[in-house]
């Protein structure tokens, strides 16, 4: 599937979600009744058939999920633009302690507010990088 | 004594959905029982796990889906490979070849 293909597919996912969810819910019921006709054919009853073919098909609200999830997933890699990101808010950061730097040293409030913020930007930033 | 089913090893549902595709294009159910088949019923996989499957693998461009009509005239999604899909069964039939191999080389070693 090519890029463009992919990022289509993605947008329309996001458009048309109720859309997607019923075609999944669609595809899904298919499958639980050619496995209850299936379990028919073999000598259960229709009730015993259809509790048989639900149990043996799992959770079908969380397949469902998974499904949708999928769906609406990006299709491209995350890494490069989250390290661009944390690189950005690197940049930032660093623009912050400049800035502060360069205060007059009588207007207290403005460098203490410029060093919340640049102490805010780089916890924003280890935490990133943490869970990366 | 009832006979023991193998259970399935993670990454290798993917695999085996591609090698039934291989064989041709089918819905969802149909993949579930390709692999029952050509596996002489020995892989236990629990059915509604094979979509979530299929899914990650159309998203990543190696199966590709449309809607036609069932073998009993419903309206069923059927799947088939693609060219990237059916590179992707070659590379991973080989990467489990030598993983195979080794391990029962490891587990022959005296």
């Amino acid at each position: 599937m090519s890029r463009v293909k992919a990022t289509v597919d993605f947008i329309h996912a996001w458009q048309h979600a109720d859309e997607i969810a019923d075609e999944v819910e669609a595809e899904l019921r298919f499958h639980v009744q050619m496995r209850t006709q299936a379990n028919i054919e073999e000598g259960m009853t229709p009730d015993e058939a259809q509790l048989a073919a639900k149990q043996s098909f799992g959770d079908f609200d969380q397949i469902k999920m998974s499904c949708c999830e999928i769906k609406r997933g990006l299709p491209f890699n995350m890494k490069p633009i989250r390290m661009g990101l944390y690189i950005a808010i690197a940049c930032l950061a660093g623009g912050f302690a400049l800035v502060a730097v360069n205060l007059p040293h009588h207007n207290l409030f403005g460098v203490l507010w410029q060093l919340a913020a640049i102490a805010v930007l780089m916890c924003a930033f280890l935490v990133g990088r943490r869970k990366q | 004594m009832a006979k023991s089913k193998a259970g399935l090893l993670q990454g290798t549902l993917d695999m085996l959905i591609l090698k039934a595709l291989s064989l041709g294009a089918l819905h969802g159910y149909g993949i579930g029982q390709r692999i029952a088949q050509i596996s002489g019923d020995e892989l236990k996989i629990e059915e509604g796990s094979l979509y979530p499957g299929l899914y990650r693998l159309e998203h990543r461009g190696w199966v590709q889906s449309e809607w036609d009509t069932s073998e009993n005239n419903q309206r069923a999604k059927f799947y088939k490979l693609t060219r990237a899909g059916r590179k992707q069964l070659t590379l991973e039939e080989r990467n489990w070849e030598r993983l195979a191999g080794a391990t029962m080389k490891a587990l022959r070693a005296s």
